[in-house]
């Protein structure tokens, strides 16, 4: 047999036996399951050195001469020290390193991310000559009215009493209710996600697998 | 197999009996079997329905079309194959979109080596079609570790950020990259994801500072949490899930797989909703009953 057509059995095995779970837990699903996050454990250990360590760090120490890379797994290894409470501090030195850097390009990421969207909260709220009442009421009417209830639900700081406090209140019921409208429509997003994979697998099932030896199913134009 | 507990008749019985108590206690397997069912049907015998292209999706093609020729286009693959189905089908239908626009593009990756060998493989296909050449038309920089250092270092000098090519030449010996020495030489990132927080290292360290063209494409999980970056207009476009794929290909005149899995995903949403409509009216119904 071709060695491809190994592969495509095991694929094609691999796929059912996980989802044999659609039907209740079982010993083959917990089968393919352990076989999957084994897998996948050894896949990220050689792509960790084939990509990272021995692209940047083995290559430029050994092939280049580059011999002061030899100090980075010690700078490295003083991770470990998290697990000595004499000498954590070490640790401590390496993980400050860590922190300043991610903090500094974040802090660098963080304005270009979220300031154009504090911008983008500000909407004519006229119509002119370029914007009709349509797109003044249907956008940014309905945009300025969600934005400010949403954000009133956030408003913990005063009690919902009193003339303005139960003014509040209704506004925050409204921002609960827009918000569960959202996550309505993420969850119909989820639910569409999840059909497009199990739909990518019935295809493989159909055209690769069983049309490998019923060339009626590789036929049908997917 | 034997049959699994009676969890449907408990449910049937506290929605108290009756034809709309037993449409709320329908066990999960059948419905799994429903979907399934529905889904081959679909998939062997086919009804066609139409695909009309979102502005997000056209907000893409414009994008591609817009570029200068003088500049690239590149694509971020941070994808693989546990969001195939839906990412893979994009890709296709973007690189045909730059392959048909006559732009060159360069694939990349920050978070997916395994990926960029499956974008590899859709780029080696569709430039097959078009008669496109790799290293004049297209070329694939790899798998590039280091995430926002990479994109730092490539904003500043291209054929030392990005060193060799998926095939291990020298990027600067590539006739494509001439001319393109840094940022400046790109004219649109087009993000191709299933992992959350790629798009944001894009907006803070290249779209922001350098004002560089952005456009994305996502699983339809992880699309909603990224609306606000079109309103705001940090985005050029957005495909959302099979169905931006299905759109762009609409829009560059190839069905191909997305339309496929569009048309069945159709299918399989009219029996969700249906299922919805029964659940719910049996809910309400039986409560009247119970009452």
């Amino acid at each position: 047999m071709n060695p491809d057509a190994y592969v495509l059995w095991a694929a094609a095995i691999a796929t059912l036996g996980v989802y044999t779970i659609l039907y209740r837990e079982n010993p083959i699903s917990r089968l393919f399951e352990h076989i999957f996050v084994g897998l996948s454990a050894g896949y990220l250990l050689v792509i960790t050195w084939t990509l990272n360590l021995e692209a940047k760090w083995w290559q430029p120490m050994v092939a280049e001469r580059r011999w002061w890379w030899v100090f980075a797994p010690v700078a490295g290894g003083l991770f470990y020290f998290i697990f000595s409470r004499r000498l954590s501090w070490l640790a401590r030195l390496v993980m400050g390193l860590f922190f300043g850097a991610g903090a500094g390009t974040f802090f660098r990421q963080f304005f270009p991310i979220y300031a154009p969207q504090f911008y983008a909260c500000f909407k004519p709220l006229r119509p002119d000559a370029e914007l009709p009442w349509s797109q003044v009421l249907l956008h940014h009417w309905m945009f300025v009215i969600i934005l400010l209830t949403v954000l009133s639900y956030f408003f913990f700081s005063v009690s919902h009493e009193g003339r303005a406090g139960r003014a509040l209140g209704r506004a925050s019921l409204l921002g609960r209710w827009f918000m569960m409208i959202a996550f309505g429509a993420m969850f119909g997003n989820t639910v569409m996600a999840r059909v497009s994979l199990f739909i990518g697998r019935m295809r493989f099932l159909l055209t690769d697998w069983l049309g490998s030896f019923i060339p009626w199913f590789a036929g049908r134009g997917l | 197999m034997g049959r699994p507990p009676g969890r449907a008749d408990r449910s049937a019985q506290e929605a108290g009996g009756g034809f709309w108590g037993r449409m709320q206690g329908i066990p999960r397997y059948y419905i799994h079997l429903l979907l399934a069912g529905v889904v081959v049907w679909q998939l062997l015998a086919p009804i066609s329905m139409p695909i009309a292209p979102s502005a997000a999706t056209q907000g893409v093609y414009d994008a591609i079309a817009a570029v200068p020729d003088d500049k690239l286009i590149v694509i971020s693959a941070d994808w693989d194959a546990s969001t195939q189905a839906e990412t893979g089908p994009q890709t296709q239908a973007i690189v045909q979109a730059c392959l048909r626009e006559g732009k060159r593009f360069a694939l990349m990756s920050l978070g997916a080596p395994m990926g960029i060998r499956l974008a590899h493989e859709i780029a080696q296909e569709a430039a097959r079609e078009h008669g496109a050449e790799y290293g004049v038309d297209w070329c694939n920089w790899g798998y590039k570790y280091g995430y926002g250092n990479v994109l730092m270092a490539l904003a500043k000098d291209i054929p030392r950020a990005v060193g060799s090519d998926f095939y291990g030449t020298p990027v600067a010996e590539l006739p494509m990259m001439e001319g393109v020495t840094d940022i400046r030489g790109i004219g649109l990132v087009i993000e191709v994801t299933g992992l959350a927080a790629i798009t944001e290292i894009w907006l803070g360290l290249i779209q922001g500072p350098y004002g560089t063209p952005l456009a994305s494409a996502y699983t339809a999980v992880m699309a909603p949490g990224y609306y606000p970056y079109l309103d705001s207009g940090q985005m050029q476009g957005m495909l959302v899930g099979a169905k931006g794929a299905a759109e762009m290909e609409a829009l560059v005149e190839r069905p191909g797989k997305a339309v496929a899995v569009m048309n069945v995903q159709s299918w399989a949403h009219v029996l969700i909703i249906a299922l919805i409509v029964i659940g719910n009216a049996g809910y309400v119904l039986a409560g009247r009953r119970r009452r």
